[in-house]
């Protein structure tokens, strides 16, 4: 059993709870362990560095020196958390003196970073360690005919992390969607941001950005949005009906994480991976695609 | 009379630094700048000061503070006298009003708020560099 | 206002040139010193980080990112710090990974954002800010984030319409069990605390 030093981060707590359980039962389902973060603390989002960046860096340093503790590659469900541990474990690895600095900071909780661990997003652990062999043997219930846009966003991808990465044309995501028997539609957003903290700080520009995404995954006839962000997804399903007012639309597009949709094709029940607690219900979309798919199966 | 004291200066506001310097120079100081922490430590590594005029704010964050943390450390620079020159304060208002801002840094040190009245920076230099000699004095 | 003029406007004469002046550019690159990319001495103004930005492109910066660098290199300070855009970016880090002469334009706006914050320069009204220290604020206290005290920074900018609106979500987020209704803390606080005492130096109450 492979196993990973989990930090779930400050939205997977309540705002995104529904990821929090999912990610747990797909994980278990797939022999993977995640073990939480003992004494976890918030990774500093991206307010942190409009301050002080050395500071953020202490934050998320402490996280990855609790990993290293437990001698485990840490996994971050929250890309935007994943972008932070990640790029701290790179500019602290890569620089002697920074690293002292904080190194001291730590001492005060008995801790010391060493950059032994290795950060990833939950997701790659799924498609890269885990493997999409195994995730499609694994599959029980396929979501045949489901029409799934699968939504990167951001900060999986970038910034860019090795020279040779490929941040414009990825597939690993329709690959997993693929494996969980759906289908991935041709998503033309689906690297595009969604607004991010802007839906604060901006909220008309963020607001215009949710409408593009939608409207770009309706054009797409998708049937559900597939995310791997608590924020892409809170800002792509709650504030559907504040587009709605603001562009006299009608969206009501179902935004899902990844983990519940491979949960329904592990055949975990739905209310185990937070289904449910949606404010645009997800289950009408799986079992409309469900009904009709022996049908076109048939054909 | 002895040589020129020399000091230097790290500090990223370009116009607050061409303001010090031209005050210390006049007062027969010689006087290196330097914008960003990593020239700074540089600088130090290469050449022999007598005080370093240190800003808190730079880079990335709150490099001035990792710098003086640094010196602390090393045998040779613990005992550079170090006057530190910063706008933390309103910084810190910012964040935590009414908080005190950290008392020392280092072993040889001394905090003057931007932005500076020339008598007092001149004042704390001679300060700073008579302690240090007393002491150089003392430990011979 | 053009954006045609303001660029042609010859720059503003600040006070009288310093002895050893260094340029505006300089200032920022020293800010970005520790920046991976390409100092931004060498971008050579092809537009792609305006074009590939949603939100330039959504025509909601009064500067979009090409034009800030150009007006950092032309030395108009007091125009580049005053502008919106670093407070409008998202982050997304588009404009970062498809810049040709790589330079890392997401860190430029982070280092923006930074700058003013330090210097107290930015644009007023700005929601970004006061957001940005509320949150800061509020993890040195608990260790977390919490979702609620983020709340009072809407009614600033937002008013009482959008605060009911914001809290009708709310609302419907709590009956879904998604919102939380206390503040989450982490145990070790105190080690917490004197941790972030070393980095930001603040000394015991007075």
């Amino acid at each position: 059993m492979k196993s990973y030093a989990y930090f779930p981060g400050c939205s997977l707590e309540k705002m995104a709870h529904s990821y929090h359980i999912s990610a747990l039962e797909t994980s278990r389902a797939l022999g993977v362990e995640l073990r939480e973060l003992e004494d976890w603390n918030c990774c500093g989002a991206t307010a942190y560095f409009h301050v002080d960046e050395l500071l953020a860096y202490t934050l998320c340093a402490r996280n990855l020196a609790m990993a290293e503790q437990q001698k485990l590659p840490m996994v971050a469900p929250c890309s935007g958390c994943y972008k932070n541990m990640y790029f701290t474990r790179e500019h602290l690895r890569h620089d002697a003196d920074l690293a002292e600095h904080i190194n001291a900071a730590l001492a005060e909780d008995n801790l010391s970073f060493s950059g032994e661990s290795k950060v990833h997003h939950l997701i790659e652990v799924f498609v890269h360690d885990v493997g999409l062999a195994q995730v499609k043997a694994s599959v029980k219930n396929p979501l045949k005919g489901l029409r799934v846009a699968p939504y990167y966003g951001c900060q999986i991808l970038r910034p860019r992390k090795q020279a040779k990465e490929n941040v414009e044309q990825p597939t690993f995501f329709e690959d997993l969607v693929a494996a969980c028997g759906a289908e991935p539609v041709p998503y033309p957003l689906r690297l595009t941001c969604c607004g991010g903290a802007l839906i604060i700080t901006n909220r008309e520009a963020a607001l215009s950005m949710v409408r593009n995404l939608l409207e770009s995954a309706i054009q797409a006839r998708a049937a559900v949005i597939v995310t791997a962000c608590p924020l892409c997804q809170v800002n792509l399903e709650c504030y559907q009906k504040q587009v709605n007012k603001e562009f006299g639309t009608d969206y009501k597009m179902p935004v899902m994480y990844f983990t519940q949709l491979m949960g329904l094709a592990l055949g975990i029940p739905p209310k185990r991976l937070g289904i449910g607690s949606e404010l645009v219900a997800v289950m009408p979309a799986i079992r409309e695609a469900q009904e009709a798919a022996p049908a076109l199966a048939a054909k | 009379m002895s040589e020129a004291k020399q000091l230097l200066i790290i500090d990223d506001d370009p116009d607050f630094v061409a303001g010090i310097k031209s005050i210390l120079v006049k007062a027969k100081y010689a006087v290196d700048v330097v914008h960003n922490p990593k020239d700074g430590l540089q600088a130090l590594k290469t050449k022999n000061y007598d005080l370093l005029l240190l800003d808190v704010m730079m880079g990335r964050g709150a490099e001035g503070i990792m710098i003086a943390r640094k010196l602390g450390k090393d045998p040779k620079l613990r005992k550079l006298p170090v006057l530190i020159i910063t706008g933390i304060r309103e910084q810190m208002a910012f964040l935590f009003p009414g908080q005190a801002v950290h008392p020392s840094f280092v072993e040889v040190d001394e905090l003057v708020e931007k932005p500076v009245d020339p008598k007092l920076l001149l004042d704390k230099v001679a300060s700073l560099l008579k302690t240090a000699e007393t002491r150089k004095a003392k430990s011979k | 206002m053009s954006t045609a003029t303001a660029v042609a406007e010859p720059a503003a004469p600040s006070a009288a040139p310093p002895e050893n002046p260094m340029s505006f550019v300089e200032e920022i690159n020293h800010l970005l010193y520790a920046s991976k990319g390409n100092p931004i001495n060498t971008c050579i103004q092809c537009g792609t980080c305006s074009a590939t930005c949603p939100v330039a492109s959504g025509g909601f910066m009064d500067n979009s990112p090409r034009r800030i660098i150009a007006l950092i290199r032309a030395g108009f300070k007091e125009q580049v710090l005053k502008a919106n855009t670093f407070w409008y970016c998202a982050s997304c880090y588009q404009c970062t990974v498809r810049c040709p002469r790589n330079i890392d334009i997401a860190e430029l706006m982070y280092g923006l954002k930074r700058y003013t914050v330090w210097k107290t320069e930015h644009q007023e009204g700005l929601i970004g800010p006061v957001f940005s220290e509320t949150f800061v604020k509020m993890i040195l206290r608990t260790g977390r984030s919490y979702e609620p005290v983020l709340a009072p920074t809407y009614m600033f900018t937002y008013g009482l319409p959008e605060m009911i609106q914001e809290a009708t979500m709310g609302t419907a987020l709590m009956l879904k069990g998604r919102l939380p209704l206390l503040p989450a803390r982490i145990k070790r606080l105190d080690n917490f605390k004197r941790m972030i005492k070393h980095i930001i130096p603040l000394g015991d109450k007075e």
